[in-house]
């Protein structure tokens, strides 16, 4: 059971320094040493220690963050299209971040403004999807679809009647780029904590993920459960939307890609996440740096084009 | 009386002998105001330039700084020189390893175009960074004089800066009788979009002669309908495109025959990057709109 997660972490490692030996400007190896030792010349400190390691440990929990949201919802909702914005949680962080711009905002606000409207959608579905009568499942993906359809629909809006000077701000911010990351260091707290957080619980979430009846008769109490896992996945949503905005693609195929190579163990499949999720999206970040550098490309196109080939490799083996 | 006449004299020989000792020294601070309100002080004269917008590379070269450039961003396609400078990704995403592998000892970035992350990030590494935006004829002489200060460059650019403010101010001398004309000016075609009164194309306009249809709109490029075009009746239409070429944009107008613009072929294509980069060029492109309306008058 360790075996896998042993080797995803290697992986993560080589990712890891591949992006720090990696960029426009080649560093060797041996003023990598340096710089590590706090020696080297004032710009490769500069270029390592402020420009490619945070961006890359941003990318990482980024990554890492969405994957493990993403596993939890597609437990949660017991739907394989599930991903961590189908609740609309990207679209109320969305309209908190184009709120805070449309006031004329610092970043920090603007971060803050995301993570409420984050924590707003969420608890606006939590509360619209509980409603009168039971809720189940399919209820709660219902009212998080359509939610998120209003979301949409006020982000349109918003776009349509704001100056148009302020408009490329907002644009960067609704494409998400691991470039505009300030500090790694709340997203890999939050993926840290939530994981340990999180692994006593796996075991049940293999149990509900067979269907909620079984559990039940296991001795899981459901209710509670899945609401931690929704309030849970939300959390590690709101903090990757926070950090780099909406990245899209990781969270919805980095679960299913582990489930075709290691089985649905939730034990494995969500630390697994963790560490794949971070791996796919540094590589991505570091690619999309480079390819054509000094041209800088969107990380999300790297993601697409690196994981479905991948993915569909992955699921043509499978059968 | 003559007591103190001579001690201001004094007083203005001690400065004099300040100034040009600082001056010899190398030593006197360069400041200036950027358009964002801030204040950059440079201790001696930037040598090394990196320009994060087209409309940058326009001006500061337009400031004589030309030669201290040492690096742009895409699509800094003017002056042809800026065409053979090493690139440092686009204005949308900015490539910061390679800009700061250059060292630059200012840059010059676009208020509202860059990525507002990528600025604060170059801002706490210590860049020098001076914004800029110029929204009015006056801003683009203002700009040039600024840059030329950080630059060193005085000479050539103030002499560039007072040659856009003269040649302004005797276009808008030549037209300031001349007889109003309702004017279109389109934007894109899909979605539809013009300009309104603010915006520096319909500060053009104006002081050409033409009144915009759409001047009064509260928004600065709104999206409007052809049905408030039709309904406007423009004498003529005016549009942006590579050279001034005509290049099919304005073609949906002419189903229309009983628009004024299209029954006396009054549909105008004016060089775009001139046009909408606020540059000294925007000079030369004014000068052309003026023509345009003179030629629409006498249909």
């Amino acid at each position: 059971m360790i075996r896998p997660l042993l080797s995803l972490g290697f992986l993560a490692l080589v990712a890891v320094v591949l992006a720090l030996g990696l960029g426009s400007v080649t560093v060797p190896l041996p003023e990598i040493w340096q710089v590590m030792q706090g020696e080297g010349s004032a710009l490769n400190r500069a270029l390592l220690l402020e420009l490619r390691l945070p961006r890359t440990l941003a990318a990482f929990a980024t990554g890492g963050l969405l994957a493990v949201a993403g596993a939890l919802m597609q437990v949660l909702l017991r739907n394989p299209l599930a991903d961590p914005y189908v609740l609309g949680l990207s679209g109320g962080a969305a309209v908190g971040a184009l709120l805070a711009m449309l006031a004329g905002m610092g970043t920090i606000l603007i971060s803050g403004s995301a993570f409420a409207g984050a924590l707003l959608a969420t608890l606006l579905v939590f509360g619209l999807a509980h409603g009168t009568g039971s809720w189940t499942p399919s209820r709660l993906l219902l009212t998080g679809v359509v939610v998120a359809a209003g979301w949409g629909a006020v982000i349109t809006l918003m776009l349509a009647i704001t100056p148009s000077y302020k408009l490329p701000g907002m644009l960067y911010w609704l494409m998400g780029d691991v470039s505009y990351a300030r500090t790694p260091w709340p997203a890999l707290i939050v993926l840290v904590l939530s994981i340990v957080l999180i692994m006593p619980l796996a075991r049940n979430l293999n149990v509900l993920a067979r269907g909620p009846m079984q559990a039940a008769a296991l001795g899981v109490s459901v209710r509670p459960l899945e609401w931690t896992i929704y309030l849970l996945a939300s959390l590690l949503t709101a903090t990757a939307v926070t950090t780099a905005g909406s990245i899209g693609f990781v969270g919805l195929i980095v679960p299913h890609m582990l489930r075709l190579v290691l089985g649905n163990d939730q034990r494995i499949i969500l630390p697994a996440s963790a560490l794949a999720g971070g791996t796919l999206l540094v590589l991505a970040d570091t690619l999309a740096r480079t390819v054509i550098a000094p041209e800088q490309l969107p990380v999300g196109v790297i993601t697409a084009l690196l994981g479905v080939p991948t993915f569909l490799y992955l699921l043509h083996r499978s059968r | 009386m003559s007591v103190h006449r001579q001690s201001i004299r004094v007083a203005l020989g001690f400065l004099i002998v300040f100034v040009v000792q600082t001056l010899s020294a190398g030593e006197v601070q360069r400041c200036a105001i950027d358009d964002m309100g801030k204040e950059l002080c440079l201790p001696a004269p930037a040598q090394r330039i990196i320009t994060l917008s087209p409309g940058a590379t326009e001006l500061t070269f337009a400031a004589g700084a030309g030669a201290k450039v040492v690096a742009v961003v895409n699509y800094s396609d003017y002056p042809p020189e800026a065409l053979k400078l090493p690139l440092v990704g686009s204005h949308t995403r900015v490539d910061m390893e390679a800009l700061l592998a250059l060292k630059p000892d200012l840059v010059v970035t676009w208020v509202t175009g860059n990525p507002p992350a990528q600025i604060e990030l170059l801002g706490e590494l210590g860049i020098p960074m001076f914004a800029i935006e110029p929204r009015t004829f006056e801003g683009v002489s203002s700009v040039i004089e600024r840059l030329a200060t950080l630059a060193g460059t005085e000479q050539a650019g103030l002499a560039e800066a007072e040659r856009f403010r003269v040649g302004i101010a005797a276009l808008s001398e030549q037209y300031r009788n001349a007889e109003p004309i309702p004017v279109f000016y389109q934007v894109w075609e899909q979605p539809l979009m013009t300009i309104n009164n603010d915006h520096l194309i319909g500060k053009v306009l104006q002081l050409c002669g033409g009144v915009n249809v759409f001047g009064e709109m509260p928004r600065l490029v709104p999206r409007i309908s052809s049905e408030v075009v039709l309904q406007a009746d423009p004498h003529a239409i005016l549009t942006g495109s590579v050279e001034g070429v005509s290049d099919g944009q304005l073609d949906s107008w002419k189903q229309y025959s009983e628009l004024t613009a299209v029954k006396k072929k009054n549909l105008f294509f004016v060089p775009a990057s001139p046009i909408s980069r606020p540059t000294p060029r925007l000079l030369e492109a004014t000068r052309i709109v003026c023509d345009y309306l003179d030629s629409a008058r006498e249909h």
